[in-house]
């Protein structure tokens, strides 16, 4: 039985949600705006949003930019509080924020800062084989992944892994599974910080998280996760394309997906834990989901153990994905996942803290940096980045939409001086789930995809209206902007042809 | 009663009742609809209890939204029809439903998590109202 006569009240909160920002935005080039710490009472340093002209009046539009200004009350931040051009609304921090904290200026920890879904990210697998060799085929190979790789709602019985199991895997991430053959050296070498959070105290992950965590490594999960294959559409750096073995039509596999309930689980645990923890510390906050702890202390501590023990638990689970999608490959085509050269080029994080040296007023300093939505995007020579790409900075890997384009990146060197070594993470929504149902309504989204080309697959037709390409920003405009910012520099344009959702 | 309303990337689920305890129950039936399409068809072929101990509304609607998710996600049980009971303390429940069949029974979110955004329940004058936000 659902409200139906409940209009006046519910004007009231839509008029809530969609109250603009009206403080400051002084604008900083063509790229930068900020918001000065003289806004509010309680900001230790400047916010800085990355957008276009364009963007600006749309990111105006909700309280995003407040939620940019409230991170800068955060205890030790450094620089400034930031904000990439996928800025949304989010809990607490906006979703595309960025903030480094210091950890002997006081600096804190939050949850809110990494998000829910703990080490959400993208990975992009390679083949040799090119547009033509796979058209005949693809209907078989969607279905084929879409019937083998679990998606939605549920656990997977493919991988199954006892809590001791578990509790060893959440320590060494992917590494865990080089045992199983599930996982290369070259896969390991390709990973952000090779899937393996040193920091990481599997103890500290609940009971219930392991439980939920249990029987979901290697599934997709739902809403914006994805499994997709895709085509490289054009390239904008040779050079970089070639380091990483892109060529024009070649087809690859991208995923998107994180820790799974687990991640979720240790997120809910460390916000209740950290009920009434910022007032112990005296730390005054304009929200309460900005909910933090010092990094040195218990609590802190006990956040960030759990933390990285979820990060590596993602890895995982993305590596027990590009496992799957490798057999159905190979399946499908007849040669081994070896054979079609199917290599993992790069796993990038997109909702995750790390510890990190950044040189800040002249000289280097370890911190936190809070990802939230937004993607490490390291420039040409950092050591962080695999040897084979030392040239060339980073890959950063931005999903769009399912009918239009996702994106392959480089760091550059900007990204240091200006990001903590950051860019976007992807498109951004325009239309909420329930605007975009609305607005499908009497349509059949998979027909129009596959007019276009894209053959997709989903539990429902609810699932495919909710996450229909109209429903999100033109991920092509988010990438200009880190572009010009010189943040992230463009490499390949891929362009799906398959896509699995949940 | 319940109806969902929106929000950019999630889902927010806005509760009215006549009283604390019913305000509970139309919420746990929210939560369920939108995890499950057709939650009518949901027999309630099995039973489970629920003790919950809260210092405020708010933390009470949040823990227990957030226990029956963690039962959903764990023993794959979705749940229908609810009796609760506030206390001083906090509630018990008693909650009947049964396992999901996904041939049967239409899956629709996956609901990552309860967040604290917006979270509100209040007072009226007639009744209760509850507001939330869930991670989808």
């Amino acid at each position: 039985m659902k409200l139906e006569d409940s209009q006046p009240k519910q004007n009231k909160i839509r008029t809530m949600a969609k109250q603009g920002f009206h403080g400051p935005l002084e604008r900083v080039n063509d790229c930068c705006w900020r918001i000065p710490k003289s806004y509010k009472t309680g900001m230790r340093v400047d916010g800085l949003i990355y957008a276009s002209r364009q963007m600006i009046d749309q990111i105006k539009g909700d309280q995003a930019p407040e939620q940019v200004a409230n991170v800068a009350f955060l205890p030790g931040i450094q620089h400034a509080s930031l904000a990439m051009p996928d800025i949304h609304w989010g809990y607490g921090f906006c979703i595309g924020g960025v903030c480094a904290t210091d950890p002997d200026e006081g600096g804190v920890i939050s949850p809110g800062g990494v998000g829910y879904d703990i080490n959400c990210g993208v990975r992009l697998v390679s083949s040799n084989l090119f547009l033509q060799d796979v058209k005949p085929h693809l209907r078989k190979l969607v279905d084929e992944l879409y019937r083998n790789v679990p998606a939605g709602v549920g656990r997977g019985d493919k991988y199954k892994f006892n809590p001791k199991e578990l509790r060893r895997l959440m320590q060494m991430g992917p590494a865990y599974l080089c045992d199983r053959e599930l996982t290369t050296d070259g896969d390991l070498d390709h990973t952000e910080a090779r899937g393996c959070l040193e920091g990481a105290i599997p103890e500290y992950v609940s009971e219930r998280a392991v439980e939920r965590g249990s029987g979901q490594c290697g599934t997709l999960g739902s809403g914006n996760h994805f499994m997709e294959v895709q085509v490289v559409d054009a390239i904008f750096d040779d050079v970089a394309a070639s380091t990483m073995g892109l060529q024009k039509d070649q087809v690859c596999v991208m995923i998107h997906s994180g820790s799974r309930g687990l991640g979720y689980q240790v997120c809910d645990d460390a916000l209740k834990e950290l009920r009434g923890v910022p007032e112990k510390y005296g730390i005054h906050l304009p929200d309460r989901q900005l909910a933090c702890a010092p990094i040195n202390s218990p609590e802190g501590e006990h956040y960030l153990g759990a933390m990285c023990a979820a990060a590596n638990y993602a890895w995982c689970n993305r590596q027990l994905l590009m496992a799957q999608a490798r057999e159905v490959f190979a399946r499908v085509f007849g040669r081994s996942w070896q054979k079609l050269q199917m290599n993992l080029i790069y796993d990038v994080a997109h909702n995750i803290a790390k510890l990190e040296s950044h040189c800040i007023g002249g000289g280097d300093r370890n911190v936190w940096v809070h990802r939230k939505g937004a993607t490490r995007a390291f420039p040409p020579n950092h050591p962080e980045v695999p040897e084979v790409y030392r040239d060339i900075g980073q890959p950063v890997l931005i999903p769009g939409d399912m009918g239009r384009a996702s994106w392959v990146l480089t760091g550059q060197a900007g990204s240091m001086e200006q990001t903590f070594g950051t860019a976007c993470h992807g498109a951004g929504r325009r239309m909420s789930r329930t605007q975009a149902v609305k607005q499908a309504k009497g349509r059949r989204i998979d027909q129009e995809l596959a007019s276009k080309g894209v053959i997709a697959r989903a539990r429902s037709w609810k699932g495919l209206a909710e996450e229909q390409p109209d429903a999100y920003k033109d991920v092509n405009t988010v990438v200009d902007v880190v572009h010009r910012a010189n943040l992230a520099s463009k490499v390949a344009r891929m362009r799906p042809i398959g896509v699995i959702k949940g | 009663m319940y109806e969902v309303f929106e929000h950019t990337a999630d889902l927010g689920l806005r509760v009215r009742a006549d009283s604390l305890d019913a305000l509970l129950v139309d919420a746990a039936r929210g939560l369920f609809s939108l995890i499950v399409t057709n939650l009518d068809q949901v027999k309630a072929v099995q039973e489970k209890t629920f003790r919950i101990d809260a210092s405020e509304p708010e933390y009470l609607l949040f823990d227990w939204l957030n226990e029956l998710l963690y039962t959903f996600d764990v023993d794959q049980l979705l749940l229908s029809e609810f009796t609760v009971r506030v206390d001083a303390r906090g509630l018990t429940a008693t909650c009947r439903g049964e396992p999901m069949q996904p041939g049967r029974h239409e899956m629709d979110h996956e609901v990552k998590a309860i967040t604290y955004h917006g979270l509100k329940v209040q007072k009226e004058e007639k009744g209760w109202m509850a507001e939330l936000i869930v991670d989808i």
